[in-house]
């Protein structure tokens, strides 16, 4: 296969002079991953340990009238079944799903946990759940988001009170003036306006005007392993958990709030994440250690896909109503858009991110959001990769394309004239640091899926669309800890999860820091005991903020160093450099001392030097936010309805790529769950609240038949803050992919598509065809 | 449950073992023969990440019963190391960067290397096929795609 990426080449030090970072390297767990040596928490076992199997709502909405366990707990080889009434004492919050262990009195969505049985066997678990007399009394189930806000819409639920958005702010930084549920009560969690300029006066000087509404469905993370966690609390008040998360340190002090437990006496393990992608932040860990804590014995609690389909968080439904106004010179006057997110039966939907984007790809003087975070009885939604962000951008570039195609203009062209750049104002009002939007529209031109526009487009039913896509960026403080050994080589500890090959960007950041080769450094990720905070890898902001620490840690370990060989070398700090794994003089290179002579002068008997550890703790203040334009060629068959994708080209700005070979590994798959979220996935309800489609079968996920090896363009526009310029990278890309199919179909076969998943059916209605 | 005595022919080790009928291949690897490269990612045969080799055809071992590979010859992710070095595909999957979670590369790599054997110069078009099974979220297969041919080419080399 040609190489398709166009990035620089990897041998030798690049046009900064660096060695180490902008080098592609393989992961450094790279071997125990393709040994199945990895350990993940399903593999995990821990003496007398119990097995959970969960009694899930059926219903959407309704009230508990009892619950007789009598059965369940008569099971040969059942330990307890625990609900409501069984748990122990926590802090519970009603307004947060992760608040509310097992309710009491009525369940709020189909599939909410009700009860749990444990036992050694997991079948004896799954066969006892089943014998639960659970009665309920079905109330008014609230599903359709837009209807939910009508004034005489049945409440979804009792009024919220303080609500916890920790969780949401740890994907994105947005300073907004968002208010709360509020006065009457109704289903609305949340609302948030937008304001610039006149829009009256910007749709007046607009020759044209485009209002229309965009529908995205409610869609699954589908990481391929689903939530998995341990718990285990003994007698002296040590709660440990095993968990699969993006989030250690955040779900160590949720626990500790929920419990009443010291943070130093928990110990939360992420251990390896079976993919995340926003959906494994803290969702079962408060349950199973409640469970741990009730027993008194290690308590295991793997779900099933299907208990992870009705149960874990998906990402949104959204309703997007949508008007622009332009010029006939391809000047945006006016935006006025509506955004309605389904939170499900909790707050929690990423609205927010989504009014930031709808308003934030173009130079617009008048603009006017308003966003709205729906309640209804279905399951609460959670992040997503760029939450809420392909939902807005669906309904944007959409309309960018429609109203290119009315005037007559180039959709690129058009787009490159209104994108926003450094110093252009975000709809809240501040203005953009550095950013690349501009240069990805001026890369996806170049791309070759582009290029070959012309050709495809004489071909019937082909077609190519383009669309931009981006994401703000996370902001939390961070910590790292580098030492060195006694032969020289070096340790780094963080505490930040490694899903997409995070911890080989930090070795390649250590070893350019102390000019060494990659192996003298070695990355691990330490649990909420042992390592130095760091917030939750999401938010796309792990090499960006911990990126920064472990930096500061390197050269706070090189400072070290220098001062320790004052005496030695007799010269000052700034006449020492690092080079071949010793510290030596400026321009006289054989005055020096090894790193492992350092290492045995810090830490042999009487040993004159204190141990040497690099300590880099840094606040995060500057977003760097990161823009994508990406490009389809799809056939549609117009007798049955199918696309078929011929080749998909990503443009992306990544600051500066610290390993390019994990930065296209991030574009990629991001652009993939673009694409399955334009074509084929949907969460789907039956009129009663239920989910049709439970499992990998009916809920349809991209396979390596749908699709064609990605063109993958690595654009670079330093940050200011980043390390080495490096910007967010891990979730632009999923944003651009269902407006970028939406054109290309367009393109394709002349007829618009207002709502994703483009399935066969929708696909041949928007035809005529149905 | 009464346990009933099998005896199969795992990554080469003859073994025999006691299972409940209703245990699948999967679960006897995992549970009771300790290896747990084999992941569960479904259950139902839709994702691929137990995919195991049984008498040189893949199977999703999810759906297998344990009875039913009485006998067999099975090979897991963890069958494919020969004399402490990687199979040619695991480390193709490395140096191309064709694992980023690597919940479903066990059996990704189990399904690659059948496909290989199967053919030992598969097109794109054939690899994309050969692995449809295979459910990855993290990579969009492009890597995957150039660890297979990567990985094909090393074979026919002799490496």
């Amino acid at each position: 296969m040609a190489q398709e990426t166009k990035v620089r080449e990897s041998t030798g030090t690049d046009a900064n002079g660096h060695t180490a970072v902008g080098q592609r390297v393989t992961r450094l767990d790279g071997a125990a991953k393709v040994t199945g040596k990895t350990v993940y928490a399903d593999d995990m076992k821990m003496p007398g340990m119990l097995h959970t199997s969960v009694l899930y709502a059926p219903h959407a909405h309704a009230r508990i009238k009892s619950l007789d366990t009598a059965k369940a707990r008569a099971v040969p080889g059942v330990h307890a079944v625990i609900t409501a009434a069984d748990l122990p004492d926590y802090n519970r919050k009603d307004s947060n799903r992760t608040g509310l262990i097992f309710p009491d009195k009525e369940v709020l969505f189909f599939g909410q946990p009700v009860a749990a049985v444990l036992s050694e066997d997991p079948h004896v678990a799954a066969e006892a759940v089943e014998l639960i007399e659970a009665e309920f009394e079905p109330l008014p189930a609230v599903l359709d988001a837009v209807a939910a806000m009508e004034k005489d819409s049945p409440l979804v639920r009792d009024p919220l009170h303080d609500v916890d958005r920790s969780e949401e702010r740890g994907h994105v930084s947005v300073e907004t003036k968002e208010t709360e549920q509020e006065g009457e009560p109704s289903n609305i969690a949340s609302s948030a306006p937008f304001e610039r300029g006149d829009v009256a006066a910007g749709f007046a000087e607009a020759d044209i005007v485009i209002e229309r509404t965009w529908r995205s469905a409610m869609v699954h993370q589908s990481y391929i392993e689903p939530h998995a966690t341990i718990a285990d609390y003994d007698i002296s008040g040590e709660l440990s958990v095993w968990t699969s998360t993006q989030a250690p340190f955040y779900i160590r002090d949720e626990l500790a709030q929920a419990f009443g437990i010291p943070e130093n006496r928990i110990r939360i393990t992420a251990t390896e994440v079976g993919g995340g992608f926003g959906g494994k932040i803290y969702l079962t860990e408060l349950m199973v250690a409640a469970l741990a804590i009730a027993v008194k014995r290690p308590v295991k609690y793997i779900m099933s896909r299907k208990d992870d389909m009705l149960a874990a968080t998906p990402a949104p439904f959204a309703h997007i109503e949508l008007k622009t106004g332009m010029k006939r010179d391809g000047t945006l006057t006016a935006l006025q858009a509506r955004l309605i997110y389904d939170s499900g039966a909790f707050p929690g939907a990423p609205m927010l991110p989504g009014c930031m984007l709808i308003g934030g790809y173009y130079r617009c003087d008048n603009i006017d959001i308003k966003g709205y975070e729906v309640l209804t009885n279905k399951v609460s939604v959670g992040a997503l990769r760029a939450p809420g962000a392909h939902n807005a951008t669906f309904a944007i570039e959409s309309h960018m394309d429609i109203m290119a195609k009315e005037l007559g203009l180039d959709p690129l062209e058009m787009r490159l004239k209104n994108a926003v750049a450094e110093g252009d104002l975000m709809p809240n009002g501040q203005t953009y640091p550095a950013i690349g939007l501009r240069e990805c529209l001026e890369a996806i031109a170049d791309s070759d899926v582009w290029r070959r526009r012309r050709e495809v487009e004489a071909t019937p039913n082909r077609g190519i669309g383009l669309a931009v896509g981006g994401w703000l960026g996370g902001l939390q403080p961070a910590s790292a800890i580098v030492c060195l050994n006694p032969d020289g080589t070096l340790n780094v500890t963080v505490g930040s999860a490694d899903i997409t090959g995070t911890n080989t960007s930090f070795q390649q950041i250590t070893a350019e820091v102390l000019n060494v080769p990659l192996d003298m450094v070695n990355v691990e990720t330490g649990d909420t005991k042992t390592a130095p905070y760091a917030g939750m890898s999401a938010g796309s902001k792990t090499v960006y903020t911990v990126g920064r620490a472990v930096k500061a840690a390197a050269e706070d370990l090189k400072q070290q160093m220098f001062e320790l060989a004052m005496k030695r070398l007799e010269v000052e700090p700034e006449d020492m450099e690092v080079a071949n794994c010793q510290v030596q003089v400026k321009g006289a290179p054989d005055r020096a001392m090894t790193f492992k002579r350092f290492g045995k002068l810090s830490t042999n008997f009487g040993a004159p030097f204190p141990v040497i550890v690099g300590r880099g703790s840094i606040a995060a203040r500057k977003t760097a936010p990161g823009f994508t334009a990406q490009a389809a060629d799809v056939e549609v068959d117009p007798d049955t309805g199918d696309v078929t994708l011929h080749g998909y080209a990503i443009a992306q700005d990544a600051g500066f790529a610290i390993n390019p070979l994990s930065v296209e590994g991030q574009m990629q798959g991001g652009a993939s769950q673009g694409i399955g979220i334009a074509l084929w996935e949907e969460m789907r309800y039956d009129e009663d609240g239920r989910l049709l489609n439970p499992n990998l079968l009916d809920y349809r996920l991209p396979t390596s038949r749908d699709l064609p090896p990605i063109e993958t363009i690595i654009v670079e526009v330093p940050s200011e803050e980043g390390p080495f310029g490096a910007r967010i990278v891990g979730e632009p890309s999923i944003v651009a992919g269902p407006a970028a199919i939406g054109n290309a179909i367009d393109s394709a076969v002349g007829a618009r598509q207002h709502e994703v998943p483009i399935t066969p059916e929708r696909l041949l209605r928007s035809m005529g065809k149905l | 449950m009464p346990r009933q005595l099998i005896s199969l022919t795992i990554n080469g080790r003859e073994r025999e073992v006691a299972v409940e009928p209703h245990w699948t291949l999967l679960e006897t690897v995992r549970e009771a023969l300790d290896l747990t490269g084999s992941k569960e990612g479904c259950g139902t045969g839709d994702c691929g990440a137990c995919t195991m080799s049984v008498d040189g055809r893949i199977v999703t071992s999810c759906l297998m019963l344990a009875p039913q590979v009485n006998g067999r010859q099975v090979t897991t992710i963890e069958g494919l190391q020969s004399n402490g070095s990687l199979d040619p595909v695991q480390q193709a999957f490395i140096d191309t960067g064709g694992l980023q979670c690597g919940y479903c590369i066990p059996g990704m790599i189990v399904a690659a290397r059948n496909l290989i054997d199967d053919n030992p110069s598969p097109t794109l078009d054939q690899i994309r096929e050969g692995l449809a099974g295979n459910l990855c979220r993290c990579t969009g297969y492009t890597k995957i795609y150039e660890a297979v041919e990567l990985a094909a080419e090393r074979i026919r080399g002799g490496a």
